[in-house]
């Protein structure tokens, strides 16, 4: 239970390639927070450097107040679950969760009422003097955690727990995280490639890429007001659909150009964009494949699409598109609503229009790739 | 099926039986080849009539004279010494051996890479080239002739360290996230080493045990220098080598095979045991490169 | 050649494109050269500024130190003591007394000797009351040049601790600025066995390989450049002294004034024999030995671990043994030729070690003997790690078995075994057993014996070192030039491979 701050932490390898660049973040207490972003940018490191098994190459690291930069992982009252479980092989499941307990001198019956509690709460009780070979994917990362669990630590740091779990596993683990998070009440760091897990359990996101920090934020605030292009790429599944577009200066007002329709703004965006001083410019639109709104006929502002695919998902229908340019849109439309010749309607090679209402327009400079209103 | 799917069904089948035919008849070819001169090893050295190196394997007359002389000669002697010498140095090589190539495999300090590529090139100088100093060092110490046994195990021990190769790829291949779970748990890297590492290391180890035994177990070059001609400190090797040079075959062929057996019994027995680890060793240690 | 694109290259015929390979491999090998130059020209100017930046920082370190730290570059480990840093201080403080201690005792007497290399060798004087010569022992030679290169190790040593030392003030003085505190005896025991565990563990490995190879190694080289041999020892002989490059020019030289063959001559024909002997002792064993484990893996083969066990078995025997007992079975009358003639197949004993080729050609087969259980082994481990659906995918395709072997099996061995094959060649170069149990080298080579001693067909540079060290001149500093040839061949052979392997590979990403 304690906070964790980076100030300007830096990680520098041996041949001068910079993973992270100047990160600073001020994790609260009992606050869970992702690290996200595509492999290769710096994630895990930073990870890594908090639980000192990387060297920190600048930058102060304090857990609870104190600089931990030089301390030795053993010394810095943390537990870890690793991405393939990292279980002692020649060890029983009970030893495995003890072998920390014992290092520190604890009283054996101590050791066995706190082990056989936490193998309680996994329901790994009938597994404690298995080896670990003898597990399955889904037991091992339960002994994992349990073994982290045990410790009381500090701070509880978890690098890609689930992405060694099958798909149905990881959906049941995420749950258990999410459960295990209000029984141990203590601050967690979490790393994950994977934007829905990042989504589901983070108290806050940190969206990283090639060692920067894009994005922090609740996971409200990074999926509706994404800072720049990345971020809004990343988060959200399937990805938003961008799109070339203009952005036109007409007295006070600003409406977006895009593929040859023009589309109004509301209020908030233009007041912004008027503070902000934006005029006329090129633009890259960005619209989320749920909030994008499907017309079956023409009308006014409708842009006119050709279907290319349409794949069925039981609940929602995902329609891969094509505009006019050649552009691709994908669309997601719920089914429950739909009425038995709009279905019929939505077959390979079909016309189809769509628009894209002003809340949920996202606006990204070209050149800078940063969004226009928020950030 | 129709005729000629059937035919071809037949050839198939004909073909592969021929094939393997033909490779049992080379695989027991290659296992008489192989096996041919230890079993005329063992059969000459039951050989009575004559101690001379003769055109015929069958003994004439059967008898362990040979061996009985043997105890007549300074071979128990060298035996000893021979085995004083591989235990010892099994022992110590193998700490000093684990130690590097654990460091090489686990640690990442600024002079790994031009410490290892030192030991590479120095690794090309031919070895033998250092005994003339060694020799004359160590007969300084007093650990030269009659007193070579130390004075081996020394030199054989003290350079151990540049074979760390295999070991050091049998460490790559344990998951470094054991250590730093390990360290996260609270083990110091001693305790990693001692708590972790070592319980998963034994082919390694034993491997290692093996190969440093059977080293000096048949070593030649370096006993011949230090033990220089006096018979008290030679091994095996330099012992049995004197006795087939040109004016002793005659007097002590046969006395040779004895010996040969004797000296090969214990590895052999070692082998068969321990297979599976050397084994797997060097296959292991191919992979790598 | 210039480089072609991938589809310029797919156009080409078979055949052209091995010419497109072979070219680009040659046209690549001045510029791997070159390379290789770089690379040493870039290590030295790192080097230059390596002294440089720590020279600086010396300098800079005095300049901004407290009296403590100025004080530590006269005492050592005083800055430590001064801080409270009792155990580091003491060895610190400890190596100086030592150090200077030695130097004043012996050191300076050695470093002061080297260059002659001892000045009054040993007389004899007629004693009238013993009535016999007396012999009296001088300076020696040899010690004389062996404590002065430890002495210059001492030294070295001697300037990096006192770096250290002066390094550890300037970070004291920074912790403390910083307001921490420095680490206590205690703490730096206990890093032993943490942070500095790998120091621990590599002292020991490390101070044996300086001891017992770098030290010799330097020493031999150095021997290179005098004329120590049994009739110069250093000491009860006579002294040996600095000869130059007279030993290399004798070496290198090609002609020789007695009209026997020149070193050169004998260097350059045992060099070619174990170049070829080295080629063809690898790719023997290597393909045999690949070919036996395919056999033994071939499935429905019945037995496996037992064919397998009977080759792994003559691994255990040492050596000496069976090469020793093989040589005798195929000498003049040993069971070889015994068996041959009671058969009636020859009538006069085949000259397997009598005869120059016969004798090299001998050594190779009985090589293979020797070589492929274990090749057999790893080559076994090596199939059985190629994935079984790549054959289920060639027999699809249509692949015959040999097609199989040469497009899957052989390619994906030679990829994992390449650097194998480079140390087998290199390790069979100096491959002393084989011949030495075998031949001793013979028979003789009477033109090449002339002058440099006995010399034999079979001979390789390892074994003729080992004779001229043990025959009856023992000249070693001819040991040590040939020492070092051989270094030179084996290190610019490693060096061209190991440049020209990667794009080997590349080119055939091709495929």
């Amino acid at each position: 239970m304690a906070s964790v701050k980076l100030t300007d932490v830096k990680k520098i390898y041996d041949n001068k390639v910079t993973a992270v660049h100047d990160f600073n973040l001020e994790i609260k207490d009992k606050e869970f927070v992702v690290f996200v972003g595509p492999s290769g940018c710096g994630k895990s490191t930073t990870l890594r450097m908090i639980a000192g098994l990387e060297d920190i190459s600048e930058g102060t690291l304090e857990i609870d107040g104190e600089v931990v930069n030089d301390l030795q992982p053993k010394d810095r009252n943390i537990a870890m679950v690793f991405q393939n479980y990292a279980l002692y092989p020649h060890m029983t499941v009970y030893d495995n969760i003890a072998f920390s307990l014992r290092l520190k001198k604890m009283p054996e019956d101590e050791i066995y009422e706190r082990v056989t509690n936490a193998a309680q709460i996994l329901g790994i009780t009938e597994y404690l003097t298995r080896k670990p070979r003898a597990l399955s994917g889904g037991q091992r990362q339960r002994v994992a955690i349990g073994r982290a669990m045990v410790r009381n630590a500090k701070v509880f740091l978890m690098d890609e727990p689930l992405s060694n779990l099958d798909a149905k596993l990881r959906n049941q683990m995420r749950a258990e995280i999410i459960l295990l998070r209000q029984k141990l009440d203590t601050t967690f760091i979490y790393v994950t490639h994977d934007q829905t897990e990042a989504m589901t359990l983070g108290d806050r996101i940190v969206i990283m890429k090639d060692g920067f920090i894009e994005q922090v934020g609740t996971p409200q605030e990074v999926f509706d007001t994404p800072v720049n292009l990345f971020v809004a790429g990343f988060i959200g599944s399937p990805q938003m659909n961008f799109l070339k577009a203009n952005l036109v200066k007409e007295g006070s007002g600003y409406t977006v150009d895009v593929l040859g329709v023009k589309l109004p703004l509301n209020e908030d965006q233009i007041a912004v964009l008027t503070q902000k001083g934006v005029g006329s410019q090129e633009i890259i639109l960005g619209v989320r494949p749920e909030h994008t709104s499907v017309l079956f006929d023409n009308q006014e502002g409708a842009i006119e699409c050709t279907i290319d695919v349409n794949e069925m998902m039981g609940s929602e229908l995902h329609l891969h598109l094509s505009s006019q340019n050649d552009d691709k849109i994908i669309v997601r439309l719920p089914t429950v609503d739909l009425t038995k010749e709009q279905r019929a309607s939505l077959a390979y090679g079909n016309k189809m229009y769509i628009t894209f209402p002003a809340k949920v327009m996202h606006l990204f400079d070209p050149a800078t790739e940063r969004s226009l209103i928020d950030g | 099926m129709s005729e000629t799917s059937m035919k071809r069904h037949m050839g198939l089948r004909a073909s592969r039986t021929l094939a393997n035919t033909l490779i049992y008849i080379l695989l027991i070819a290659i296992s008489i080849i192989w096996l041919i001169p230890f079993f005329c090893i063992v059969l000459q050295s039951f050989r009575v009539e004559s101690t001379w190196q003769v055109g015929y394997v069958a003994p004439k007359v059967w008898g362990l004279d040979n061996y009985q002389k043997l105890f007549a000669t300074d071979f128990p002697r060298w035996y000893m010494n021979t085995f004083i010498i591989s235990v010892f140095t099994a022992l110590l090589q193998t700490v000093i051996v684990l130690c590097m190539s654990y460091t090489l495999s686990r640690f990442r300090f600024k002079m790994r890479k031009p410490l290892m590529r030192f030991m590479l090139i120095l690794g090309m100088f031919p070895g033998m080239l250092t005994m003339i100093i060694l020799y004359r060092v160590l007969k300084d110490l007093g650990l030269t002739q009659a007193n070579a046994v130390p004075g081996l195990i020394l030199v054989y021990v003290a350079s151990s360290g540049m074979g760390y190769y295999v070991s050091k790829g049998f460490f790559d291949t344990i998951p470094k996230s054991l250590d730093e779970a390990a360290r996260v748990d609270g083990a110091t890297r001693f305790q990693v080493l001692r708590k972790i590492i070592l319980p998963l290391s034994k082919p390694i180890v034993i491997y290692t045990v093996l190969t440093a035994f059977m080293g000096p177990w048949g070593d030649y070059v370096f006993a011949r220098y230090i033990s220089f001609g006096a018979s008290a400190g030679m091994n095996v090797a330099v012992g049995l080598y004197n006795w087939l040079t040109p004016d002793q075959i005659n007097n002590n062929y046969t006395l040779f095979c004895a010996g040969g057996v004797l000296v090969a019994i214990p590895v052999t027995l070692l082998f068969l045991f321990l297979q599976k680890y050397y084994v797997e060793g060097v296959t292991g240690g191919a992979v790598k490169g | 050649m210039a480089q072609l694109s991938d589809l310029e290259y797919l156009k080409l015929s078979k055949g052209r494109r091995l010419g497109y390979r072979l070219g680009r491999f040659f046209a690549k090998i001045p510029k791997s050269t070159l390379q290789v130059f770089q690379r040493i020209w870039e290590f030295l100017k790192l080097c230059v500024t390596t002294v440089g930046r720590e020279a600086k920082d010396i300098i800079t370190t005095f300049v901004h130190g407290d009296w403590k730290t100025k004080l530590s570059y006269l005492v050592m480990g005083f800055g430590c003591l001064a801080r409270g840093q009792i155990l580091r201080g003491l060895l610190f403080l400890l190596f100086e007394i030592v150090f200077i201690g030695y130097m004043v005792l012996s050191g300076g007497y050695w470093l002061s000797m080297m260059p002659s290399l001892g000045k009054v060798g040993p007389t004899e004087e007629y004693n009238e009351i013993y009535d016999a010569y007396v012999h009296t022992y001088n300076d020696n030679s040899f010690q004389i040049l062996l404590y002065s290169v430890l002495t210059i190790f001492f030294i070295i040593a001697f300037i990096y601790t006192w770096r250290v030392n002066i390094r550890q003030n300037k970070m004291a003085e920074k912790i403390l600025a910083s307001g921490k505190k420095l680490k206590s005896s205690k703490e730096d025991l206990r890093s032993m066995v943490d942070e500095s565990f790998h120091k621990t563990l590599l002292s020991l490995p490390l101070t044996g390989i300086i001891i017992f190879t770098v030290l010799p190694i330097i020493f031999m080289v150095l021997v290179a450049f005098t004329n120590y041999d049994g009739a110069h020892d250093g000491y009860i002989n006579n002294l040996f002294h600095w000869v130059g490059l007279d030993n290399f020019n004798t070496m290198l030289n090609w002609t020789n004034a007695s009209g026997t063959q020149s070193y050169a001559a004998t260097f350059g024909e045992i060099l070619s024999w174990t170049l070829m002997w080295a080629f063809f002792a690898t790719l023997t064993n290597y393909f045999l030995g690949m070919f036996v484990a395919m056999a033994i893996n071939k499935k429905g083969i019945k037995g496996k671990k037992l064919w397998r066990t009977i080759l792994v078995m003559t691994i255990a025997i040492p050596q000496f043994i069976s090469l020793l007992y093989v040589s005798k079975m195929f000498a003049k009358d040993g069971i070889v030729n015994g068996a041959l003639m009671s058969l009636g197949w020859i009538t006069k004993a085949l000259p397997f070690w009598e005869d120059a080729t016969w004798a090299r050609v001998s050594v190779i087969i009985i090589n293979i003997w020797i070589g492929i259980p274990y090749l057999m082994l790893m080559a076994t481990g090596i199939l059985m790690n190629i994935p079984a659906d790549l054959y289920e995918s060639a027999r699809i395709d249509g692949a015959n078995p040999w097609q199989q072997y040469t497009r899957i099996t052989l390619p994906y061995m030679l990829f994992i075994t390449g650097p194998y094959l480079l140390t087998s060649f290199t390790g069979n170069m100096n491959n002393f057993n084989v011949i030495f149990f075998l031949t001793g080298g013979a028979p003789t080579n009477p033109a090449a014996s002339s002058a440099s001693g006995s010399v034999g067909y079979t001979d390789l540079l390892i074994t003729w070192l080992f004779k001229i060290t043990t025959g009856p001149e023992s000249k070693y500093y001819l040991a040590s030039v040939v020492g070092i040839m051989v270094f030179v061949v084996v290190a610019l052979i490693s060096l061209i491979v190991y440049n020209v392997l990667p794009s080997i590979k590349n080119e055939e990403d091709f495929q």
